[in-house]
Formats: structure tokens, sequence, C-alpha cells
């Protein structure tokens, strides 16, 4: 399982600094810090939109990993090393999409705790369905965003525009992750009619990740 | 020979939308209703299929592309995207002055309209993407693949809002298409109106295409020009 | 409320109409451009030649 390697070696690397990691948890932080300005925390409404806040926090921080994701690999040609190497492309693309799945789980899951704190929410007796909604929402901000984190590695403006194509394109993932974050969070479980956003999640990151397995040889292919 | 059929494609397409606007605004009776601002539908669909076409057009020359190499598909796909948008353009913006009218406001968060939006920023940041990239063949191939990215991620995400919306009963849900208008004469111009502009998309397309050969033989020659 | 009903049709229909005229305009003038690109090109090879 080549892939995995591809990943130990990203997380490694990452451990090793730890640059990404605490960029991204500070910035996820700091937002919602802000969010608890912009959102009064105490009123009524916040339940309505929790998961949401929750989940743009997971946006914004995700960009910050997802463009390091195939960046990291520009200094020394590392790149056009791991491309021209016996690594298939798949394995590649694979290995750094689980390695950047973890990092952004890992963030959610401390980020997670804080936003209890700050907006007064419990979420104990739901954090195992919880983690199971925050990891399928993840995996298909993960899958996409190493894709396009691929394709944008050598444009100028990559930070600009691995948000700008990745945002719209995961809309359905996160459409859905929000409101099974609201859901949850509102003490509920996810039955009935809810399940459809279930299955839209699950299909969302089923399709996406056959596609991107299927096509990442040709971008990375120079 | 070929500037000769574009002209006369062109006045053809002129003529009939003409035609039609005049129809449009004096023969047809008004909506029950709506009044006469109902008659922005006339546009308003069409355009909206007219989109769809160029959006599916972009599909498969981007796939075409992947699976042939050849350029020629790539100018295709983004011909089609660049029409594609500016019919999508009208779709959003006719569909606001309407509600403007209907509703009482210039948005609404329903599930056409939304979705209206996301599927343009979509496809804008295809020509974003490519306006980024310099080289041909890395531009044609990246664009592709985002290309094909979109469409699938447009067509899940219009399941998507239609669930949202449906969850919230927001204002009036947008017309039913064209099949459940009951007079015949109205969806009659619905369909006129429609070959009207998907015909003067084609023509577009066609221009745009011809836009991008003289762009390449420009390329060309200019690394001629510098090389003697 | 007749009246603005009236009004509103035409900024909507005046509205598809003006948006086609515009990227109508912007291709004839993206062509007018590269025509000249392209002559101005090919006279430039022709005079090197």
């Amino acid at each position: 399982m080549v892939f995995l390697q591809i990943a130990a070696k990203d997380l490694r690397s990452e451990l090793r600094t730890k640059e990404s990691l605490n960029a991204s948890l500070s910035f996820a932080v700091v937002i919602l810090l802000l969010f608890s300005f912009a959102f009064d925390p105490s009123s009524e409404a916040v339940a309505e939109f929790s998961g949401g806040l929750l989940w743009l926090v997971f946006a914004f921080a995700g960009a910050l990993i997802l463009n390091r994701s195939f960046a990291r690999e520009l200094p020394n040609d590392c790149l056009e090393v791991l491309i021209a190497s016996p690594v298939s492309g798949a394995q590649l693309f694979l290995g750094k999409t689980v390695a950047s799945f973890i990092l952004l789980l890992t963030i959610e899951v401390i980020c997670l705790p804080i936003f209890g704190i700050f907006y007064d929410i419990t979420w104990i007796p739901q954090a195992l369905p919880l983690l199971g909604i925050f990891a399928l929402g993840t995996w298909g901000m993960t899958i996409l965003g190493t894709l396009f984190s691929a394709l944008t590695v050598n444009l100028s403006l990559r930070e600009l525009m691995l948000p700008m194509l990745l945002y719209p394109l995961m809309l359905p993932a996160l459409m859905a992750a929000m409101r099974l974050t609201t859901i949850l969070l509102a003490g509920n479980a996810i039955a009935g009619n809810d399940m459809v956003w279930l299955r839209l999640l699950i299909g969302f990151d089923i399709i996406f990740t056959a596609l991107s397995l299927a096509l990442v040889e040709t971008i990375l292919v120079r | 020979m070929t500037k000769n059929i574009r002209l006369v494609l062109g006045a053809l397409v002129g003529i009939l939308l003409l035609r039609n606007l005049y129809v449009i605004l004096f023969n047809l009776p008004d909506e029950m209703e709506q009044g006469p601002v109902y008659r922005i539908f006339y546009y308003h669909l069409p355009a909206f299929f007219a989109a769809i076409l160029c959006y599916i057009t972009a599909l498969v020359a981007s796939s075409m592309y992947l699976i042939k190499k050849n350029l020629r598909y790539d100018a295709i796909a983004m011909s089609a995207t660049e029409v594609g948008l500016a019919f999508a353009a009208v779709n959003l913006t006719t569909g606001m002055i309407w509600g403007r009218i209907s509703w009482g406001i210039w948005w609404a968060w329903d599930a056409r309209l939304t979705w209206a939006l996301i599927c343009w920023l979509v496809y804008f940041g295809y020509l974003m993407l490519r306006q980024a990239i310099d080289d041909p063949t890395e531009r044609a191939k990246n664009s592709a693949v985002l290309s094909i990215f979109a469409f699938v991620s447009v067509a899940i995400t219009y399941k998507a809002i239609e669930w949202w919306r449906t969850q919230h009963p927001g204002p009036v849900l947008s017309i039913r298409t064209g099949k459940q208008l009951i007079d015949p004469i109205m969806e009659n111009m619905l369909y006129m109106n429609f070959l009207a502009l998907a015909t003067l998309a084609v023509l577009m397309v066609i221009i745009r295409l011809n836009q991008e050969e003289m762009q390449r033989q420009i390329d060309g020659l200019r690394r001629r020009a510098h090389a003697i | 409320m007749d009246d603005r009903n009236i009004q509103f049709m035409f900024w909507g229909l005046a509205t598809a109409w003006g948006l086609l005229a515009i990227y109508v305009v912007m291709l004839a003038a993206r062509e007018g451009r590269l025509k000249k690109q392209l002559d101005s090109l090919k006279r430039m090879i022709e005079e090197k030649q």
C-alpha cells in the first residue's frame, strides 16, 4: 500500500515543523472567535446554524492545509521526482489526500470542544456520530482539495485559486455536512428525512473519489 | 466562405429574435396573475436551456480532449463555456428582475436562483483557471479536468439545493417548466425563443472558436517573426 | 402598480437583450483586435523576407 507510505511521509514531514498545523489551528480558533462576535452565541438562533459556522471554520482551515499538500514538494524539484518515480499518480494523490485528511480531522477534533465552550453547546452525547460526519465531510473536502492542490501547484495565485475552485465544487458535501452537524449539535439523531443528506454526503465522497483517482494521472503528467 | 455562412446565420437569428420580440410584446395575452412582467420569462427560461446546452457541449468537448488530446476540443470547451456563462448571466439577471416584482426582493435563496449563481461561479472559475495557465497543453489538460468536475458537482448541487429548499418553505418557487403552462400559444413562443437563442449560442461559439484559431495563428506567426 | 409592472417588464427584456449585446460587442472587439495583430504580424514577416 504505497499510498500509506506517501501519507506517512507527508505526516512525518508536517509533524517535524508543525508549520501548517499550527497556522491552521490558530487560524481556526481566531475565526471561531470572530464568529462569536458576528453571531451572538447566546441567541436562540445559533442552534439553527451551529453546524454551518463550524464547517465554515473547517473550510477555511482546510484551505491552508490543502494548499501545502502539493506545494510542499516544489522546493528541490521534489514534485518532478515523485511524478517520475515508479509510484503511480493515483497512489501519490491518495497518499497526500490521506495525510491532509488526518491533519484536518485532527484540527476539527480540537476545534469542537473550543466551539462547544464559546457557544455553550453540549456535543459529548453525540460525539461519535459527529466524528463520523466530520470524517465524511472532511474526506469530501480533502479529496477535491488535494486534486485542486495538484492542479494549482504551479500557479502564482495558488492561494487564491485553490479556495476559489474548491468551495463552489464541494458545496453539496459542505451543505450536507453543515445540516447533519447542526442536527447532531442540537441533540437529535439523524433519521427520517435527514437521511437524504447522509446519502448525499456518502454519494459525493464515492463519486468524487472515483473521478479524482481516474483523472489525477492526467493532471500530474507533465 | 465560412464568413458568409456566419453572416447568413446571424441575419436569420436577428430576424427570428426581432420577430419573437414583436410577438411577445404585442400579440400574446397577459398572464392572469402577474400581468405583463411575466414576458421576461420568454427570455429567462430559453436562456437557461441555452446555457445548459453550452455546458453539456463543454463537458463533451473536455472529455474528448482528454481522450484525443486534440487542442481543437479544448477550444470548443472554452468557447462553449464562455457563451454558456453569457446566457447563464441573462438567466440570472432576468430572474432577479422578475423576482423583484413577483416576490418584492432582488434576491431569494430559492432552489433555482441559488443553484444558478453557484453554477455561474463554478464555470467562471474555469475561465479564471485558464487565464492563470500559460502553456496551451497544460491549460487544456487542467481545465478539461476542471470542466468535468464542474459538471458533476453542479449536477449534484442541483439535487442538494432542491432538498435544502423544500425543507424550508421559502418564497414562491420558480414557475414549473413550460410543459405545464396551459396556454399553447405561450408554450410555443418559449420554444421559438429557445430556437432563436440556441442558434445564437451556436453562432457565438463558432465565432469564438474562430477567434481561438486566429489566436493560435498569431502565436505561431509571432514565433516565426521573432526567429527571423 | 400596473405601471411599475410594465416598467419592470421593459427592464427585464432590456437586460436580456443588453447582456447578449454586450457579449456580441466583446466578441466583435476581440475579433478586430486579433485581426489587427494578425495583419501586422503578416506584414512584419513579409518585410523581413
